[in-house]
């Protein structure tokens, strides 16, 4: 019981964090809550259970009772013997960090994309797609003319990713006439010139913003 | 809840209107598939002047099922009809755009060529 009080106070209190933010600023006026005041929900949520269980106003007999009936007045209670307290939640990012985040990404793009251009690919294309799609954030969409090149830029791309940015991808392990690589924020499609013009992927993310690419982009023999 | 002998709806414009589930692929002697599980099915009814025919026998994904789905924070997805994307033997998708509403879940399965040709992620 006591655990489910303090799991429903810390949301409420999370739910007074989001209406003002401005009270961010004020501490509470009880010794009791200091060390919590800045640590995480999972301490404020112990924390409070540990006081609950100690308190002498409120019982868990006490509020078995009070739940079903009033369990507004007996927050009430809780607000005037302890106070205010705010807690910030610790996994707010700062605006600034999605920014950074997103050029990280566009970095390890434009450099998978450059090797890709060394491996011969041609039409490389990388698409903003994040405004379109939540589940990822860049799309490297190239065209190779044989399996084996595929597999060349397959495992340059993914030695690569490895190497120097430490991340691993999910999807096609051999070379297949449309290879996927899954690096989460990034996902590249390599397809052969007939599978690329079939699924016809740029058409269907037109509105997609186009991201120019730093070195000369191979076009198409044939067209 | 998807065993042999279900009929599923096609999410694509593969030319397939209409599967039905005949076998379930990468298990022995599993009783239902699942979103994100692959299947045998025969084709029951098709687009006239397509590639795929009646009565040919297809892979295919699920990628709706009216039994939920749970995830680990508590929601649950159900949809309305059952309904499957037909693959070949590659795992490419046989159509070029796929229907509907599908579910993350399908990337987790490295089914993300599906994902990104669906007009929407749930």
């Amino acid at each position: 019981m006591a655990t489910s009080v303090a799991t429903s106070f810390h949301i409420r209190f999370s739910a007074c964090n989001l209406i003002s933010p401005d009270l961010c600023h004020l501490n509470p006026n009880t010794n009791a809550w200091k060390s919590s005041q800045s640590a995480e929900g999972y301490k404020l949520g112990r924390s409070l259970k540990r006081s609950l269980r100690g308190s002498s106003v409120v019982t868990p007999m006490a509020l078995a009772a009070d739940m079903s009936q009033d369990t507004d007045d007996m927050y009430d209670d809780l607000f005037k013997k302890y106070g205010k307290v705010v807690y910030r939640s610790k996994d707010q990012k700062p605006p600034t960090a999605d920014v950074d985040d997103d050029a990280e990404c566009l970095a390890f793009a434009v450099a998978m994309a450059k090797i890709a251009s060394d491996v011969k690919a041609a039409e490389i294309k990388l698409l903003f797609v994040k405004p379109l799609v939540y589940w990822t954030k860049f799309f490297l969409i190239t065209t190779a003319y044989s399996r084996p090149q595929i597999d060349a830029i397959r495992t340059r791309i993914s030695d690569l990713a490895e190497k120097q940015y430490g991340k691993f991808s999910t999807g096609d392990t051999k070379a297949n006439s449309w290879t996927l690589l899954d690096f989460g924020d990034i996902v590249v499609h390599i397809f052969l010139p007939e599978q690329r013009e079939l699924y016809n992927l740029e058409e269907f993310y037109a509105n997609a913003t186009p991201i120019e690419l730093p070195f000369d982009n191979q076009q198409s023999f044939g067209r | 809840m998807i065993q042999p002998q279900t009929h599923l709806n096609v999410a694509d414009n593969s030319g397939a209107r209409e599967l039905m589930c005949i076998r379930i692929i990468g298990a022995s002697n599993r009783r239902y598939a699942r979103i994100g599980d692959v299947i045998v099915a025969v084709i029951k009814d098709a687009v006239p002047n397509m590639p795929l025919q009646r009565s040919e026998v297809v892979r295919a994904v699920i990628v709706r099922t009216c039994k939920e789905l749970k995830r680990d924070n508590g929601m649950i997805i159900r949809y309305d009809d059952n309904a499957a994307v037909v693959i070949d033997q590659e795992g490419n998708p046989k159509g070029t755009r796929v229907f509907g509403a599908i579910a993350r879940e399908l990337r987790q399965f490295n089914f993300t060529k599906i994902v990104s040709l669906a007009p929407e992620v749930l």
